[in-house]
């Protein structure tokens, strides 16, 4: 089976074959990043703007590097949510006329589903499993029992991991997209100033960083005011300890209490080379995987995988009716 | 040539959805849904419905016109969408027609201001004059303060705000612009964002 799977729902236009939910033929990403760059972060009215104009590309190119035609596509999968409105309504109507075009079916696929799957494209997926979904919009814990079955066991109660990363790489004038460079500048430096680890004790799967970050925040401006020398990657260094501390000790809290079989990380901030060393170094009874790095950005080969998945478990879920939702909810 | 093209008519750059089927200039099928502003779930499955009901399908249609603004509502982007994709699925020439003008179509007035709200006193706007069914532009679409924009117009103009187009009038007034490069297409958005402009 020929899945197309469609996602526009932040910056990136991106359209993806894949066969079987598994084999990734192709896979093309066209990134707004550039634009962007210039307001420190994505501006919904430009983003809407540059998919519109690139859509079709991005349709023709997904196709002519997979070597297939439409006709040889058996169901189209596109994000429907969460995300900025007016970009997943340009992807799900691209995505609904080619349905009514070719007359094949048409789901909906969540956003973090796609990000989850994105895991499931190098490493099959073993439940229970347990996903620690970190980027700049979410930061969550899902338990899985089989497949396209979520529960929610805890999330931030402010900011999303990725927007704490942002906005420290802001003050520290780190250029964008910040996390990246955090996450660089981490590995030169040394966990001098021990952060606060909010939260890490509580006895539920519920995370904050809004407190970690005005602390790191309150601390530059306080060093900055008196002229004092420090290195910014000794900043970097702590920050990220104290993040990834937070995120793996609650992981592997909760690996152990859902007796999983496995864990995964999904998301833009899995990507994340500190996050990724800590992962494995502390938890080494229980596998963990991480997708590969160009899968753990916004791409459609994730949808599509994810589509793939949830047509298989439930053939009506196709629907022409289907429309945009920025709030959408996984469980 | 072929004498009977089958054409589509397509605009959801206003809070209506106006969707019609056109064999040469006689009209199939219409539809024209105002103030529901469910362009997004709507517009599929009623094209979809329009086309089998005459027993149609995408590929067989000729010609597509697509409103293309002006305005920056987000309406205008899914009907845009939606012609492009259909444009790059088959050899249909697209065709874009501004969606004052179909405006001003619903309109049998010998002067017409066609009118779609900017706020703060300004809208987009354009003004027609008429004659035996065909419009022509005398001054084309704008973004402008409205006093300003009508104290260059006739006091006699009908001033539109809605109405279904009658879509037989983008043809014989010649008001379709057909698209040479469908991949650059976009909507006429008659401003820059909020964002670039206070960039500067
Ligand atoms: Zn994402």
């Amino acid at each position: 089976m020929l899945v197309m799977g469609v996602e526009t729902s932040c910056d990136e236009s991106s359209v993806s074959i894949v066969k079987d939910g598994k084999l990734v033929l192709s896979n093309i990403v066209l990134s707004q990043i550039d634009i962007h760059q210039a307001y420190g972060g994505v501006v919904p009215e430009i983003a809407s703007r540059e998919h519109v104009k690139g859509i079709t590309r991005v349709f023709d190119q997904a196709l002519k590097k997979a070597n297939v035609t439409l006709d040889d596509i058996d169901l189209i999968a596109v994000t429907e949510g969460p995300g900025l409105i007016g970009s997943l309504l340009i992807g799900i109507n691209a995505a609904k006329t080619v349905a009514l075009d070719r007359q094949i079916p048409i789901v909906g696929v969540h956003h973090i589903a796609g990000h989850i799957y994105a895991n499931h494209i190098s490493n099959e997926l073993e439940f229970p499993c347990l996903a620690l979904v970190v980027s700049g919009g979410h930061t969550e814990l899902i338990l899985m029992k089989e497949h396209m079955d979520f529960r929610k066991l805890g999330e931030t109660q402010d900011d999303a991991v990725g927007e704490a990363y942002d906005k420290i790489a802001r003050v520290l004038h780190l250029p964008y997209p910040g996390g990246p460079q955090v996450d660089y500048l981490a590995s030169l430096g040394m966990d001098k100033y021990h952060f606060p680890r909010p939260l890490i004790d509580s006895p539920d799967y519920n995370f904050s960083f809004s407190g970690l970050k005005s602390h790191v925040i309150n601390l530059h401006h306080n060093l900055m005011q008196r002229a004092e020398e420090f290195e910014v990657a000794d900043f970097c260094r702590s920050f990220q300890e104290a993040v990834t501390d937070i995120l793996v000790h609650k992981t592997k809290k909760a690996a152990k209490e859902y007796q999983v079989k496995q864990i995964i990380v999904a998301g833009g901030v899995a990507a994340n080379k500190g996050l990724r060393k800590k992962m494995k170094e502390w938890i080494q009874d229980i596998p963990v995987f991480f997708p590969a790095m160009e899968y753990c950005t916004d791409n459609a080969a994730m949808i599509a995988v994810a589509g793939y998945h949830q047509y298989q478990k439930n053939p009506t879920s196709s629907n022409m009716m289907l429309n945009g939702n920025s709030r959408l909810n996984l469980e | 040539m072929k004498s009977l093209y089958k054409r589509l008519i397509l605009d959801t750059a206003t809070k209506s959805i106006y969707v019609a089927l056109y064999l040469g200039d006689e009209e199939l099928q219409v539809r024209f849904q105002e103030g529901l502003n469910d362009h997004s779930v709507t517009l599929l499955p009623m094209l979809e419905e329009m086309l089998k009901t005459i027993h149609w399908k995408l590929e067989d249609l000729d010609e597509v016109y697509i409103g293309i603004g002006p305005g920056s509502y987000t309406g205008v982007r899914i009907g845009v969408s939606v012609a492009k994709m259909i444009g790059f699925m088959h050899p249909i020439d697209i065709y874009t027609v501004s969606s004052l003008f179909l405006l001003a179509s619903s309109s049998d007035s010998s002067e017409i201001v066609s009118f779609i709200d900017a706020r703060r006193n300004n809208a987009f706007m354009a003004y027609y004059k008429q004659n035996n069914h065909v419009l022509t532009e005398v001054i084309g679409d704008c973004l402008e303060n409205i006093d300003t924009f009508l104290s260059k117009v006739s006091p006699l103009a009908t001033v539109i705000k809605q109405g279904c187009p009658k879509g037989y009038k983008v043809f014989t007034s010649h008001m379709g612009q057909k698209v040479s490069e469908l991949h650059d297409l976009v909507p006429n958005y008659l401003q820059i964002t909020e964002a670039e402009r206070k960039k500067g």
